[in-house]
């Protein structure tokens, strides 16, 4: 029994009748540690995180979570992990506090109550509320609190901050810090560059049911290219510009404006554009998704160059 | 186990409430006519005598329609198998699948419970509720049955409940089962369902056709003794009943322990529909994600 690591996978496999929703994942997350999951839809994510949860079998490979085998142990491995599923469904007809105290039930009131009222208070969730008449962020809300209440060792969570605003999303990273802190390994998936350079360690990047990159988070926010919008006080020759490595001139408009696209530092065109007469600049991070598009077209051009 | 058969019992208190009130006031309002019927007996078995052998194939115990056990038979309980076994049809085949579909169980099945502790809460909680609707039933027939002049006692009343309730647990761990097989849980509703009215109607085509006998007699409602289990009840009817539903409940708690949960629809029916009948809706994609 491996209790090194919180998650650990070797050549997972899962196949949906003819789809290969996971093609031999291997992973390794350390325990305490905030690890990212990322890929674009169908890429595997959830079906890697219910294999975990033996939600759903496997058809090859290795899991173990927290040194247990979830196919051998599910309810052990479950004691220990709070799950936040990527589709939360609840029971429309309880209200918020009596869905919350079924779950604590399932788990033996292992929650303390008052904790469950501080969890709560923090996502400004109403426990007294019908399911039935809250929003979707109020649902995800339930969600988030259900997995923490009972304080587990693992996280493990699909898009948790889905349908939350931009206040909320700031206090379920505060929360899931916080769990960090007190030893808990965080695991999630998302679609949010900004959400995985908040909150991961570390990320691993799955496309087509294989894991193509892990990384720190600094170094796929570095991969994210920039997008530039520069423009002139008067007519300029954007040549010089074009010509800089790892800039791609989008589009121009008269020497006036010029659209470029960056990719890694960019001291080199700051630098570069001190020379020229620039009325005003807006940069544009590009999303999670853009790069796992770069994964594409790298893979693509491979694949090409093997085939010829 | 505890906790999931406690909630699921809760959940099941609106099921308790309407089919047990529906059931108490059909027995109540059966039994007090037993009065007027009583009175007038000698009419009536000569009316009935003129009733042609296709109607009174459909109802066992016409032909002894003034006595307590034939009214009942006859009035009562030649419905109670289809009207409650309309409720375990739908309980079973929802029992699992509904919350499973709706995305509902995955959450739950991510909490520290086993999927044997899952079946058997909610099964638990089924046998439970049937019995439950079961006693509103037998309430409803004791409580005007002295009034009436049906002059039965309350272990007497109570006796049919048993092969009822054998019934009841027959179709509902049909529907869990093929809940448990087919890919959709409104199909397997829907076909349990139509099994137990096919099965109903079976009893008076057997009687006017002999062909239908030898089927007949392999359907649940041969086993299925109704007002005669006032008098004395054959033990071995229910128990064919009970080792049909173990069997039922076995294969279900076997393929559930052993599949895949679905989520949002996952292994549903995959028809290809003519292309006129196509709306322009996009291809579903199957779910990796």
């Amino acid at each position: 029994m491996d209790e090194s690591f919180a998650i650990k996978t070797r050549g997972l496999i899962k196949n949906y009748g003819s789809v290969r929703a996971l093609r031999g994942v291997d992973l390794e997350v350390s325990r305490g540690e905030v690890f990212g999951f990322l890929g674009p839809n169908g890429a595997g994510k959830t079906t890697a995180i219910r294999c975990m949860l033996d939600l759903i079998r496997p058809q090859g490979g290795l899991i173990r979570i927290l040194g247990f085998n979830p196919q051998e142990d599910p309810v052990r491995v479950r004691e220990k992990v709070g799950y936040v599923p990527g589709e939360l469904s609840l029971e429309s007809n309880l209200k918020v506090k009596s869905q919350l105290r079924y779950y604590n039930d399932l788990r033996g009131n292992k929650a303390e109550w008052d904790y469950v009222r501080q969890l709560a208070e923090r996502l400004e969730l109403d426990l007294s509320r019908s399911i039935k008449n809250l929003s979707k962020g109020n649902k995800q809300k339930i969600g988030v609190v259900q997995a923490l209440m009972s304080k587990p060792e693992l996280l493990l969570m699909d898009e948790p901050t889905s349908g939350l605003d931009p206040l909320m999303q700031q206090e379920v990273y505060r929360l899931l810090r916080e769990a960090s802190a007190k030893g808990a390994t965080v695991f999630f998936s998302s679609h949010i560059i900004n959400e995985v350079e908040a909150l991961a360690d570390r990320v691993a990047i799955i496309r087509e049911g294989v894991i193509v990159e892990e990384a720190e988070p600094s170094k796929l926010v570095s991969m994210a290219m920039r997008r530039f919008h520069v423009r002139f006080k008067e007519s300029v020759d954007l040549d010089p510009l074009s010509r800089l490595e790892g800039v791609t001139l989008l589009g121009r408009s008269n020497g006036m404006e010029a659209m470029l696209n960056v990719e890694g530092e960019m001291d080199f065109l700051i630098k570069a554009l001190a020379a020229f007469p620039v009325s005003d600049i807006e940069i544009e991070r590009t999303s999670l998704e853009e790069i796992f598009l770069a994964y594409y077209a790298e893979d693509k051009e491979e694949a090409k160059k093997n085939a010829s | 186990m505890r906790a999931e058969f406690k909630h699921s019992l809760r959940r099941a208190r609106g099921q308790i409430i309407g089919w047990g009130l529906g059931a108490f006031l059909y027995g109540v309002l059966m039994v007090s006519f037993y009065s007027s019927v009583e009175s007038i007996g000698a009419e009536l078995n000569t009316l009935m005598e003129s009733f042609p052998p296709e109607m009174l194939a459909f109802f066992p115990g016409f032909d002894d329609f003034t006595s307590p056990v034939g009214y009942l038979g006859t009035e009562y309980f030649s419905f109670m198998p289809i009207i409650l076994g309309i409720f375990a049809v739908t309980a079973g085949a929802r029992l699992l699948v509904s919350d499973e579909e709706k995305g509902i169980l995955d959450l739950l099945m991510a909490y520290p419970i086993s999927r044997s502790s899952m079946f058997w809460g909610r099964f638990s909680a089924f046998l439970v509720t049937s019995m439950g609707i079961l006693l509103a039933a037998w309430a409803g027939l004791m409580l005007p049955s002295q009034s009436s002049g049906l002059g039965l006692t309350a272990i007497e009343l109570l006796r049919p409940s048993l092969p009822l309730f054998g019934v009841m647990i027959f179709f509902g761990s049909f529907g869990l089962m093929l809940s448990m097989l087919l890919p959709a849980g409104r199909t397997s509703g829907a076909f349990a369902g139509a099994l137990l009215i096919a099965n109903f109607l079976l009893i008076g085509l057997s009687s006017l056709n002999e062909n239908l006998v030898p089927l007949y007699e392999i359907s649940p409602f041969y086993f299925y003794q109704g007002s005669r289990a006032i008098n004395a009840l054959d033990w071995d009817s229910l128990a064919i009943l009970l080792a049909g539903s173990s069997l039922f409940t076995g294969v279900a708690l076997i393929r559930f322990l052993r599949r895949d949960l679905r989520v949002g629809g996952e292994g549903g029916w995959q028809f290809s529909l003519p292309g006129f009948l196509k709306r322009g809706e996009a291809p579903a994609e199957v779910g990796a994600d």
